[in-house]
């Protein structure tokens, strides 16, 4: 790839980056905190026992364990902590 | 009396390979369990039988120790098993730490992590899934003409076939709530150009929790393939008690296919000179079985006699048999 060609492209992804940040960042970060909210929620529903809030039988949720591990413990911030102002912003 | 018509229902449904002999606790269900295995077997069929219940007595009837040594042969065609739970759960949850550390690359269980694994196993619903889930291994793996279950007294049996439904549903809901997160994923990734998304491995994980539950519900509630009876004796409570529960077991679509009556007292004892005490007891059974036969009609297969002593070993076992299913 020559020079010039090496610039175009650059300016080209710049161009995409320009617009995907314009008008898609924001929905993907969206989609993507729903989802998060989700995943939360779902491991409430399976592993709810952890909190003292048994729903899925165990025997079952310890089937699904292995895959929620990384996030148990941000899971568990999120649901015990205190609620206040600052949520609203977050 | 009726004339024995439980060898007719074997022979008119050669198809019901699942039986199932329900009733309170201390009727007589692994008794008729051991007896219809028996039966069966003589006949030339293949049959397991097999306890759900944590505290099995198919070691006592059989009078040997078969306790967690998967299927044990009796005698020709007659296997035999009872499910040892706790190791199941030990097991169990080794597999999931095994399974942890793998994907991970992990050396040690996070110890949040670990104490959840053991508190899960603490509960008490977990010895039942535990045999629940080991039912369904049986029965997936096949080899057998026939399955004899012998179940746990009546409030544990509904809670047994409540569990699948439950399960079922709250598998479904989860189920759902995964596919919408999966839905949100794809979103993501096309905004964001990314390439293909990882597969939802949980996703996966639950629809085969899911198939694995609806194997079993499946075959406690397959009118082809199950036949349930309930095991009554002449007495009120009892009688109250299995009107209700088969109310029940009609609601979980459990296919019941009739009532075999325990512990008759011989109506000859009438002739003899007998204490006032069993004088009495042969007045009541007469009165209740009377209840019985016009609450019941048709669907008592079965009259079986009070032994003169424990059904344990195969010719107390032969004897029973006899009295159930007629000349072998």
């Amino acid at each position: 790839m020559g020079d010039e060609e090496k610039q175009k492209a650059g300016f080209f992804q710049a161009i995409k980056e320009f617009i995907y940040g314009v008008a898609a960042h924001d929905s993907a970060r969206f989609a993507l905190k729903s989802r998060a909210s989700m995943e939360h929620l779902f491991i409430l529903i399976t592993m709810g026992d952890m909190l003292g809030v048994p729903i899925l039988p165990p025997y079952y949720s310890l089937r699904l364990l292995p895959y929620v591990v990384p996030q148990i413990s941000t899971w568990k911030r999120r649901m015990l902590r205190e609620k206040d102002l600052t949520d609203a912003l977050a | 009396m009726v004339p024995i018509s439980l060898t007719k229902i074997f022979e008119q449904y050669p198809d019901r390979r699942y039986i199932m002999f329900g009733g309170k606790g201390g009727l007589g269900k692994t008794t008729f369990s051991a007896a219809t295995a028996y039966y069966l077997a003589k006949k030339g069929k293949r049959v397991l039988v097999f306890s759900v219940d944590p505290q099995a007595s198919l070691s006592d009837i059989f009078k040997r120790d078969i306790f967690g040594k998967g299927p044990t042969e009796i005698m020709p065609n007659l296997y035999a098993q009872e499910i040892d739970a706790d190791r199941r759960v030990k097991e169990y949850q080794q597999e999931i730490r095994q399974k942890i550390l793998d994907m991970y690359g992990m050396d040690k269980i996070p110890e949040e992590i670990e104490s959840y694994i053991q508190a899960a196993a603490a509960e008490p619903a977990m010895e039942e899934s535990a045999i629940f889930d080991e039912v369904v291994d049986i029965v997936v793996k096949g080899g057998y003409d026939y399955y004899i279950y012998d179940l746990v007294p009546l409030g544990h049996a509904l809670y047994y076939l409540s569990m699948a439904s439950v399960y079922d549903e709250w598998i479904d809901k989860i189920t759902n709530l995964r596919q919408q997160m999966r839905e949100y994923d794809q979103v993501a990734a096309v905004m964001r150009r990314d390439k293909e998304i990882d597969e939802d491995a949980i996703l996966n994980e639950l629809l085969y929790i899911k198939e694995r539950i609806n194997k079993s519900s499946g075959i406690l509630t397959d009118k082809e393939k199950t036949a349930f009876f309930f095991v009554i004796t002449a007495e009120q409570m009892i009688i109250t008690d299995t009107i209700k529960a088969a109310e029940l077991f009609a609601k979980f679509d459990v296919p019941l296919s009739g009532y075999v009556v325990n512990r008759v007292l011989p109506e000859t004892l009438k002739q003899q000179e007998i204490p006032e005490y069993l004088k009495n007891r042969l007045v009541m059974q007469e009165k209740y079985l009377k209840i019985i036969d016009e609450t019941f009609k048709d669907d008592i297969l079965a009259y079986v006699p009070e032994m003169d002593r424990d059904v344990t070993g195969l010719e107390m076992i032969e004897k029973l048999a006899t009295s159930m299913f007629g000349d072998m």
